[in-house]
């Protein structure tokens, strides 16, 4: 109880696979609007050897735009999970992280109306799992813990169960 | 004294709510426990009143039928007899028409003769836990609400239902969100004896819980005046039809002009028909916005605010009229809100945001409008015995804060001259696209404004935030209804070293626009009061706690 304990590091490989994917959707978007404008503007300047060159340029922007996304996503994913922390204090679930906005959430064992695990599919292949925890704040889905192990999962699941039945049912709200 | 389970609700003494209970029984088995427990109401003790009140089923207003019918069938038919009387009498002949006839007269007497079945069927009932509806002609609805789930009852009138002397009922259930069942129409008097006997049963069941029975007569805490009345139309206008004006002067202005030089010596005509054009212009966008003044206005005439043990009921309005409570002991968050120029004149409003009990997870939650406007002093008077915060002490956010709004109202408007020019460049249009860079000049002062009004202050048992220039909320938070803290640090406020915290309650109603927050603090002071306010809710929980246990 207490320590500052981090995610486990096989959740970096989920952020890097979704950096990487929206990084090349991007790319190919920005691979065609400049595909657009370009040959607007080759229609426009009426130079028939300009016509030729516009796929290769909108290949060229696209390729450049696509190595810079790739390098902002996966630093930012690797980033994010080292700014990653959370404890498990004596009254309170205390969550650390972000990378250029920093938020800190702490959220209260009398406050806990339910706790649940998740695990979408890309979860599920690296073995690992989320927790989320409900109050009955508006904000609830906002206590989340991504990247636990499932057992880790499941025995932090079960000690914040435990930790917040131990307060009296009518404080809860 | 608990029910011995012959209402539908099955409650536990000390349970909050119970939580998740579907009352709407749909097999007509269920009428047998209504009717046990009428016979079970001896006169005993305090409860002798419980026989008058528990006096068997009652019906609908008679009234209602012809109503209904008006409301809903007669358009149908006035359809049928324009349109298909001519069309048979051209297919058919007169006697086509007389066969139509005949057939859109059976129709109104089957769309009648439904609702007289309906009337006919539709039973309510007011049992010692629950309030029973029986309805339906071709499928049979029996419902039973247990009192407890009742939040509010609301009574609401038009202009027409008011002239036949008809009152809709709404029960209310979890913190004033949903509506859980409706009573289309009841007379006047017996909507105010529905609302009344709720609360009393309500009170009794909860007070022979805890060993007495007590009552207390409401006593009116405000009655809006006329003069806040007008000042509530006037101050209601929508202020952002001015930045509409300004926006389209830059756009327009130069075009306005041109003309102008051209036409001003062509005849005296054109001259007065361009002065006249824009000032209609600009008094029509002031008059739509003094009419949605005035509409707010009638919504609250005569609005009353009563206060009872524990609750606050008001009625309000004009053409329609509504009347509802909201529950004390639900309290989330008070909000005191004043526009700048209800400010300027010394008016306020205040709201109220409640929330279901335990068992609710934020889906029940309702903000209240107690006070729509009145001088400062009654707000925060009303306020202040709701929840005796301090509504004066606050800190102010350092100053350094200033600097990040200077910045970014200079960017916005900067932008915005860029967005004009790109424009010209585009569209070929003149356009004065430097007019918004002349708002730079104002930049500090309005910086300093948007901090000045910005604070926050840890109580003894509340946390107080305020925020806003053109419309300054200042929220309320009583420690043990905290639910979760957060704090935010954008890169720019890490650059000054300055953060936001937010207060959530089970209140708050939107995701992030209505949470009382500390915005742009130090982030020191954003880390402490973090974990105060955190630290304070068990403190307050713990004090609730003990003087539960010595009063029981």
């Amino acid at each position: 109880m207490g320590a500052s304990r981090r995610l486990d590091p096989r959740i970096r490989y989920k952020w890097i696979a979704t950096a990487a994917v929206s990084a090349l959707i991007s790319a190919v978007v920005v691979g065609f609007v400049t595909q657009l404008v370009a040959s607007e503007t080759a229609v426009l300047s009426e130079d028939p050897t300009v016509a030729y060159g516009v796929s290769e340029v909108a290949v060229q922007v696209g390729a450049v735009a696509l190595m810079v996304f790739l390098v902002v996503g996966v630093g930012r994913a690797v980033l994010y999970y080292r700014s990653w922390r959370y404890e498990v204090r004596e009254d309170s679930l205390y969550l650390t992280r972000g990378v250029l906005t920093r938020r800190q959430t702490v959220a209260p064992y009398v406050r806990v109306q339910h706790i649940d695990t998740q695990r979408s599919p890309f979860d599920r292949l690296l073995g690992l799992s989320s927790l989320v925890v409900y109050t009955a704040g508006t904000r609830g889905a906002d206590v989340t813990i991504p990247g636990l192990t499932y057992d880790r999962a499941a025995t932090l699941q079960t000690r914040l169960k435990r930790l917040a039945i131990a307060t009296e049912e009518e404080d809860a709200v | 004294m608990s029910d011995e389970g012959a209402s539908g609700g099955g409650t536990r003494p000390d349970d909050s709510e119970s939580a998740g209970d579907e009352t709407a029984v749909d097999d007509p088995g269920g009428g047998k426990g209504n009717a046990a427990a009428a016979d079970d109401a001896e006169p005993a003790g305090g409860e002798a009143a419980l026989s008058d009140v528990l006096d068997g089923p009652r019906k609908l207003h008679p009234l209602t039928i012809p109503y209904r019918f008006v409301q809903q069938g007669a358009g149908l038919v006035v359809i049928l007899v324009f349109t298909g009387l001519p069309g048979s009498i051209g297919a058919f002949g007169p006697l086509g028409g007389v066969l139509a006839l005949l057939g859109i007269v059976a129709l109104a007497g089957l769309v009648v003769g439904y609702y007289v079945a309906y009337h006919r069927r539709f039973e309510y009932e007011l049992t010692r836990d629950t309030f029973d509806i029986r309805s339906g002609v071709f499928s049979r609805r029996e419902r039973e609400i247990p009192l407890r789930r009742i939040q509010n009852v609301d009574i609401s009138q038009n202009v027409v239902q008011r002239a036949l002397g008809l009152a809709q009922v709404n029960l209310k259930t979890a913190g004033g969100g949903q509506t859980e069942a409706q009573l289309q129409y009841v007379g006047e008097d017996e909507a105010d004896r529905v609302q009344s006997e709720v609360s009393r049963l309500r009170r009794l069941g909860a007070d022979t819980e805890n060993g007495e029975a007590t009552e207390r007569t409401a006593e009116t805490v405000f009655e809006i005046t006329e003069r806040e009345l007008g000042v509530l139309a006037v101050v209601s206008t929508d202020f952002r039809v001015l930045s509409l004006l300004f926006f389209g002067a830059s756009l327009f202005g130069p075009s306005a002009f041109s003309f102008l030089e051209e036409e001003l010596f062509a005849s005296p005509d054109s001259v007065v028909g361009l002065v006249l054009g824009p000032i209609a212009g600009i008094l029509s966008v002031i008059a739509i916005g003094v009419v949605t003044g005035l509409f707010r206005a009638t919504r609250y005439y005569g609005f009353k605010l009563d206060r009872g043990e524990e609750e606050l009921r008001y009625q309000r309005g004009l053409l329609q009229k509504y009347s509802g409570t909201i529950p004390l002991s639900k309290v989330q968050t008070l909000t005191v809100r004043e526009n700048v120029l209800a400010r300027k004149l010394g008016y306020a409003a205040l709201f109220i945001e409640t929330a279901g009990q335990a068992g609710a997870q934020a889906e029940s939650s309702g903000s209240q409008s107690a006070i729509p406007l009145a001088e400062r002093d009654r707000v925060r008077d009303l306020a202040r015995s709701i929840e005796p915060a301090d509504l004066d002490a606050f800190e102010r956010p350092p100053r350094r804060a200033r600097q990040r709004y200077a910045v970014r109202y200079a960017l916005v408007l900067v932008a915005l001259s860029g967005l004009l020019y790109l424009g010209t460049l585009a569209i070929d249009v003149l356009a004065y696209w430097y007019l918004p860079l002349v708002g730079l000049v104002a930049v500090p002062y309005a910086a300093h404004l948007k901090w000045k009004h910005r604070g926050y202050a840890v109580g003894e048992d509340h946390v107080v935030t305020r925020n806003g220039f053109w419309v300054r909320q200042t929220k309320v938070v009583p420690f043990h209804r905290v639910q979760t803290t957060f704090s935010t640090e954008t890169i720019f406020q890490r650059n000054r070293d300055l953060g936001t915290v937010v207060v959530d309650t089970a209140g708050s109603r939107s995701l992030s626009g209505n949470d009382p927050k500390a915005v742009d603090v130090d982030a020191g002071t954003m880390n402490d009061v973090r974990e105060t306010v955190v630290d304070r809710l068990y403190a307050a929980l713990d004090r609730r706690r003990r003087e539960r246990r010595r009063s029981r």
